[in-house]
């Protein structure tokens, strides 16, 4: 593991002044995908929005494919080919689908394999293609948003909670569209409180509780610890 | 938000509970004012241009206080300081003038009058749950349409030429000396009113509100009741003291209540003591209305300079000289052994 | 009649420019400029100083509006960065102070040295008859430029990419910057595209009347207005409202009267914030 695309080191962030990110590094290798599992209010989302620059870090670093990228703004971070889809989507309301994605590709102008390569991989964004993003069901908004995030070819697509709203059904056919993009070699880092999907995808994972790294490994390691699978698998 | 809800429900009984020891702070200052300013006419009492400028100075004083009670305790960015000052000063002067009515009568009513105004908008506002943008165009609007309705009720109003005033021309009004102790008497008044209001069950709702609205809501404050209670108390205060402006100085125009003239220096006045605090208005108005009589001579720059100091003051000093003082203060103390905020 | 109509769209396309330049600034950053009319009048008393001067009229008009755009583009990288750096309602309350201490410092600074400089901008050549109507070559130029101008606006926002990422910057700032836009980029060259739409009001407007240097207040307020009623942040929210307005001024003020007319325009936008603050077409751009 030695050609880091992202190396965390020592990560917290909070709001107000409390941390409730401690402390946390990890590494994400190129093509590898990366589960970070956690409950409700672990801090999974506090830490992507400090990587990613959408929160000032308290302290620690963050390094991306060799850049120092520590306290960068947002917008700069996505431009050096870090993209992040939160889970509240944050899609534009009243664009259409083809507007929505043509800003995926900002500052460049979209071009149309890339276009074409979103809706093959999402033909149900092609029907809608005209509609505007704020009247889709949530299913296809969370296809959008993950869309949206192709069109500027990220070297590294961070999600968080892909599965957050969506049916049994639905969460599993997003995960089936992310082992696809895997495939396509895609690097990936996931947050996800719906662990067995998580683990199923990944190919190595990290367990935050508290805002701390509690536990790490491979994703078959995890899903074979005991505390996880108590506590994550209710087995 | 658990913390703050438990905060504010100790606030309650706190208030209630405190006493006559605490009378004396927070009564105490009003009377350090009111003695300072009723020095002041001993220096100018000679000079009849320099107690004009004074006493709209005090004037000012009354208007800051009113919009301090409606902006500074509940947030309401009330746009119309001047017109409901002026719906005081024209429907007074109409109901002495026109209609007969004793003077002191009038300004009570109109008084009334203004409350009303001030007090629907106020309801309007909160009952739309409109935000402090809106809620400032909406009573622009109402501003602007005041000045429009002056303007064109000629009949009423006077329109440009404006209206001379008989009622009041020779009662206690009538000279200098003798209607600056009214007016002081009224921006006392107005303070001993704030400070009643801040001490009471009421004002601590107000202060509530101010510090987290969820929060208030939670521990059953009746936001919208106490933010429309705040906006007709604060319009009755601007009625009043337009209404008795206008009966002092006999005459009344367009610009007497424009937002030009009224709000703008209302909103930079407050802005500076401290919005929300006893004495930010007092100092305020006192600072502005001296920097005006030093500019009178460059009557075309007066403009300009205000624009300049509203622009210094909210790049540099957001908070307010009171503020700032009392948190130098509470420093300077608490480094000495013991904190207390104050304002 | 037909008259009437005609004039409330003349002066409505005025507006609707008017209220443009205001709506697109307060959508991005929440800032509502107090100063726009100023900028707009500052704008007029440059190109009637440099006509003055004996600079052409064409020269000077651009001299004119780039002048503008550039007050806006400097008011924006100085004065409003401690204002992007608030959220929420101290954001909107702190911008809009600066801006009406701006508004005074241009107004201030005009009456002081310009007090009865004027623009007018005068058209020679006989009325053309439209409708039936005698209408001004003035007012029809001035009308042309206006909807050249607001085609321009529409196209702009739709199809280009800086476009659509000012649009992306007004409904989800945040998804914005996760596109990797930069807020605070849009936000200063739209300052500007403000300050140049400013400059295209006065010029407009001075080919049928005179822009005055006291003229500034009366046109933020008219800009206020239409972009209120519009719905703040909807650019084709403020053309339709701003002819809507256009056409209901020009009526109230041929059968009703003037100060009533005011009231009117007033009420309608005090009515619209009460009853549908988001704006008579309810949708951002």
């Amino acid at each position: 593991m030695t050609d880091h695309l992202l190396r965390v080191e020592g990560l917290s962030a909070g709001y107000l002044g409390e941390n409730v990110v401690h402390d946390v590094s990890l590494s994400v290798g190129k093509g590898e995908v990366v589960a970070v599992i956690g409950s409700n209010g672990a801090g999974k989302s506090t830490m992507f929005k400090a990587i990613c620059g959408l929160q000032r870090a308290t302290s620690g670093t963050v390094e991306f494919a060799h850049a120092d990228l520590t306290a960068k703004k947002a917008h700069a971070i996505v431009r050096a080919g870090m993209v992040y889809v939160p889970a509240e989507r944050h899609l534009f309301p009243h664009m259409s689908v083809r507007d929505n994605l043509a800003l995926g590709a900002y500052p460049k102008r979209p071009r149309p394999e890339q276009i074409e390569f979103v809706f093959n991989t999402f033909p149900r964004l092609k029907e809608r293609a005209t509609q505007h993003a704020g009247t889709m069901s949530g299913g296809e908004q969370q296809m959008l948003a993950v869309g949206r995030a192709l069109m500027s070819s990220p070297r590294l697509l961070m999600l968080d909670e892909p599965t957050t709203g969506l049916s049994p059904l639905l969460a599993s056919e997003a995960y089936a569209a992310l082992t696809d993009l895997r495939a396509e070699g895609l690097t990936i880092l996931v947050a996800e409180q719906q662990v067995p999907l998580a683990l199923g995808l990944a190919d190595r994972g990290y367990v935050l509780d508290h805002g701390r790294i509690e536990l790490t490994g491979t994703a078959q390691e995890l899903a074979d610890d005991p505390g996880v699978r108590k506590a994550y698998l209710g087995v | 938000m658990t913390a703050s809800t438990a905060s504010a429900k100790e606030g309650a009984p706190n208030t209630a509970a405190r006493g006559s020891a605490t009378a004396f702070r927070d009564f105490a200052p009003i009377a350090v004012v009111a003695v300072l300013l009723a020095l002041v006419p001993l220096n100018f009492h000679d000079s009849r241009s320099m107690m004009t400028v004074i006493i709209a100075g005090m004037l000012f004083l009354s208007y800051t206080i009113a919009f301090n009670v409606i902006f500074g305790s509940t947030g309401q960015l009330f746009l119309c300081t001047g017109a409901l000052a002026g719906i005081g000063g024209f429907g007074s002067v109409i109901l002495s003038d026109r209609v007969g009515i004793p003077m002191t009568l009038s300004i009570v009513l109109a008084g009334a009058v203004a409350a009303v105004f001030g007090g629907l908008l106020s309801w309007i506002a909160v009952s739309r749950s409109l935000d402090t943008i809106f809620t400032g165009i909406v009573t622009l609007a109402f501003s602007l349409s005041f000045q429009n309705f002056v303007l064109g009720r000629r009949d009423l109003t006077g329109g440009e030429n404006g209206l001379r005033v008989e009622a009041g021309k020779d009662g206690l009004l009538d000279t200098q000396v003798k209607p600056y102790y009214v007016f002081l008497a009224l921006a006392v008044a107005y303070l001993i009113l704030f400070r009643l209001l801040q001490r009471s069950h009421i004002g601590w709702a107000f202060r509530a509100l101010r510090d987290d609205e969820v929060a208030a809501e939670l521990s059953g404050v009746d936001v919208t009741r106490y933010r429309v209670y705040a906006g007709i108390i604060g319009s009755a205060m601007l009625g009043v003291a337009g209404a008795i402006f206008a009966h002092h100085r006999g005459f009344i125009g367009t610009s007497t209540y424009s937002f030009g003239s009224v709000d703008v220096r209302v909103l930079v006045m407050l802005a500076f003591g401290g919005i929300g605090t006893l004495i930010g208005p007092v100092l305020g108005a006192a600072v502005f209305t001296i920097l005006d009589e030093i500019l009178v001579s460059y009557a075309q720059l007066r403009e300009v300079l205000y624009g300049v100091v509203t622009v210094g003051l909210f790049l540099g000093f957001r908070q307010g000289v009171i503020p700032a003082l009392s948190s130098l203060w509470d420093r300077v103390v608490s480094s000495g052994g013991r904190g207390r905020k104050s304002t | 009649m037909t008259a009437v109509v005609l004039d409330g769209i003349v002066l409505g396309l005025q507006f609707a420019i008017l209220g443009a330049g205001l709506t697109l600034v307060y959508g991005l950053g929440g800032v509502v400029n107090l100063a726009h009319g100023q900028m707009a009048v500052f704008s007029a008393i440059v190109i009637a100083r440099l006509i003055d001067h004996g600079v052409s009229t064409f020269l000077a008009v651009m001299i004119g509006i780039a002048a503008v755009g550039v007050l806006g583009l400097l008011i924006d990288l100085s004065l409003m960065k401690p204002v992007y750096r608030q959220k929420g309602e101290s954001r909107v309350l702190l911008g809009l102070l600066l801006m009406l201490g701006v508004g005074f410092i241009i107004d201030g600074v005009l009456e002081w040295k310009y007090p009865i400089e004027a623009l007018t901008i005068r058209i020679s050549g006989d009325p053309i008859p439209i409708l039936g109507v005698n209408m001004r070559r003035g007012s029809l130029i001035a009308s042309g430029i206006i909807v050249v101008v607001g085609a321009s606006l529409v196209l702009f926002f739709r199809f280009t990419t800086f476009g659509r990422a000012t649009r992306s910057v007004i409904q989800d700032e945040r998804g914005a910057r996760l596109c990797g836009v930069n807020p605070a980029t849009v936000r200063t060259v739209i300052f500007g595209l403000s300050g140049v739409l400013a400059g295209v009001v006065a010029v407009t407007r001075a080919m049928s009347t005179p822009v005055v240097s006291t003229a500034g207040v009366d046109l933020t307020i008219f800009a206020l207005i239409v972009a209120v009623v519009g719905g703040l942040g909807s650019v084709s929210g403020s053309f339709f409202a701003g002819i809507l307005l256009g056409i209901v001024n020009t009526f109230s003020a041929f059968y009703i009267g003037t100060y009533i007319t005011t009231i009117v325009l007033l009420l309608a936008a005090a009515l619209t914030i009460v009853l549908r603050p988001s704006g008579l077409l309810g949708e951002k751009p």
